[in-house]
């Protein structure tokens, strides 16, 4: 009888090595071309092992093309709106948190289904409202200064249309419904006993937040941020309706260009650039996996 | 005039919320809405419309409905959202979270590799299936089904709905994993003895108490995987943008090719409108089927 439980026990964990070894396969295998033919002097679209192994690709990438370009625009670009995102959305999830007007239920609900929104059904009027906000900071330079050099530097910056405002702007917006949900609920874990201790205390309300407030809610902002931070860092689409000047390409958009030379695709280069593009993502994830549960069924349980 | 200081609370709220509203406000709730308004122009990037757009009704309704493009777009997103997140990440994920509930070594390392597709970017991932879809027997899925005797194919042609329903579900299994292996951390585990003791088989006990106990998760698993698959872009787009003809075309795609490639912008935004609608109600029915508490 004992003998035939473990026997049981032990056929049902062969089954379970065996799926989980299969489930793994397909997960792991598309990676192997990505990270050999990035070392592959001879890089091609299949899998081989590499005869030799180089750094040539990452070198042309950063050096002689405009990787570094890709990289600081990037960076900048989902940075901001990372930064943008935790500052509203912190404030925003702690008055959702806090308050008990009537407006609190509609707007969680509406948030949730704002969250719902697909982008791509967004395309078309969100074009046409960058185009407005375009126009008018555009007109705004123009009366601002008359030296062309300096017109065209500041339309860089605040341009909603090919400038770094506009995708800075439109990643925040984005992002902002998932981060409210994250801190809200974190918010909700810290008790208001302690603002309230700490404002007996003598503390003003500034020193209440970043004494009391923000160190509880680390944690919130964590996830909030990360989450932000890899959704905005690996979307495609705004930063492929919104942008067309190479100066502003980043590296969704710089990998996606170097696709389509057709004629001559390097692999070796894009492979070099994908595991570049990759990296931080991956980073990010890593520290995010631990939140994403209490995150997703927090944000929808409250 | 002097202001209480619950008032003056009250108004402190609504400024912290209203950089957060202005924003989702200006670049998600008000182009939502005006999607609506746009569908019932002729509204175009380029020609006469694009200047002076005119009110046409529903006429972008009724040549929609009319039109097989929009029905085979329809078609090609329910099989898309049915094949990735209702079944092949759903029976995969559900799959690694059952077996990572058995005492088996190495769960870390089974954990880390099946969550590494989801860390990746859509780009890459587009790119990397390229890859594994290559035509020719150097092909490395083609050099994998050569082991089993099968003549290499060319993926992305021959069965291309089949192939980004294969990268999504890819995709998603650890988000399904992960999400299914908490729900499963929940159930009580003297329930489970209970019922060997009562001699219940494997079978029964995964049919009578895991899966009826585990329906919560499942169905909000089934939601938000749904309404994440639905709005899919950049995968598909570098991996067949839509092709070859029409064949992986989900809404997204479709949406994009009307008002980008074709220039048809109130035609677009037609196709628009149903994509919010379906998700609009997706949403209002998952609020009230699991009574969300805010």
């Amino acid at each position: 009888m004992m003998q035939a439980q473990t026997h049981l026990e032990q056929a049902t964990q062969k089954k379970a090595y065996l799926t989980l070894v299969a489930i793994s396969f397909f997960c792991v295998i598309p990676f192997f071309w990505v990270l050999l033919a990035a070392f592959d002097p001879q890089a091609t679209q299949f899998l081989s092992l590499p005869k030799e192994l180089t750094a040539g690709h990452f070198y042309n990438l950063l050096v002689n093309e405009s990787g570094v370009r890709w990289i600081f625009n990037s960076v900048l670009i989902v940075g901001l709106a990372t930064l943008l995102t935790l500052v509203f959305a912190g404030f925003g999830g702690y008055a959702l948190s806090r308050t008990s007007a009537w407006w609190k239920r509609p707007l969680l609900y509406a948030i949730i289904l704002v969250r719902i929104v697909p982008p791509p059904a967004l395309i078309v009027p969100v074009y046409k409202v960058m185009l407005w906000l375009n126009s008018a900071v555009n007109n705004v330079i123009l009366t601002l200064t008359e030296n062309v050099e300096q017109q065209i530097l500041l339309s860089r910056i605040f341009s909603f249309v090919d400038g770094y405002l506009g995708l800075v702007l439109i990643h925040t917006a984005m992002q902002l419904p998932l981060a409210i949900w994250i801190m809200k609920t974190f918010f909700d874990a810290i008790p208001k006993d302690y603002e309230e201790a700490a404002a007996l205390d003598g503390a003003s309300q500034m020193q209440t937040v970043r004494r009391v407030l923000i160190p509880l809610a680390l944690p919130g902002f964590a996830a909030a941020g990360l989450f932000a931070f890899i959704n905005a860092w690996g979307d495609f689409l705004m930063p492929l309706m919104f942008t067309s000047s190479p100066e502003l390409q980043t590296l969704p958009l710089g990998m996606f260009r170097a696709f389509l030379r057709v004629d001559a695709i390097d692999y070796g280069f894009l492979t070099a650039l994908a595991v570049i593009y990759t990296l931080p993502a991956v980073i990010a994830f890593s520290f995010a996996r631990k939140y994403l549960t209490q995150t997703f069924s927090g944000g929808v349980k409250g | 005039m002097t202001l209480s200081f619950e008032t003056k609370r009250q108004l402190g709220y609504r400024l912290m919320m209203a950089p957060a509203l202005l924003l989702m406000g200006a670049f998600i709730v008000f182009p939502a809405f005006y999607a609506f308004s746009l569908s019932l122009t002729n509204d175009a990037l380029l020609g006469f419309a694009a200047k002076e757009s005119s009110f046409v009704g529903l006429r972008n309704f009724t040549r929609l409905f009319g039109d097989p493009l929009f029905w085979n777009s329809l078609k090609v997103t329910l099989v898309f959202v049915i094949g990735s997140a209702v079944i092949g990440q759903f029976v995969l994920g559900f799959a690694a979270a059952l077996c990572l509930q058995q005492p088996v070594k190495y769960k870390s390392i089974f954990n880390a590799i099946i969550c590494l597709p989801n860390a990746v970017p859509e780009m890459v991932v587009g790119f990397l299936w390229i890859s594994m879809y290559a035509s020719g027997e150097y092909g490395t899925l083609n050099r994998i089904i050569a082991w089993f005797g099968i003549a290499p194919q060319q993926w992305l042609y021959t069965f291309p709905l089949f192939s980004i329903i294969i990268v999504n579900t890819w995709r998603g299994i650890a988000f399904s994993m992960i999400l299914l292996t908490s729900g499963l951390a929940a159930i009580p585990k003297d329930i489970y003895e209970a019922a060997r003791v009562d001699g219940a088989t494997d079978k029964q006990i995964f049919l009578r108490i895991t899966l009826p106990m585990m329906m919560p998760t499942i169905f909000l698993y089934l939601f938000i995987s749904t309404v994440t698959t639905f709005a899919i872009f950049g995968l598909v787009y570098t991996l067949s943008r839509g092709g070859p003809a029409n064949s992986t075309e989900i809404l997204g795609i479709y949406i994009y090719n009307q008002s980008f490639t074709s220039f048809q912008l109130g035609y677009g935004a037609a196709v628009a409108v149903i994509s919010l609608v379906v998700s609009m109600v997706l949403g209002l029915v998952y609020v009230r089927a699991l009574k969300v508490e805010v």
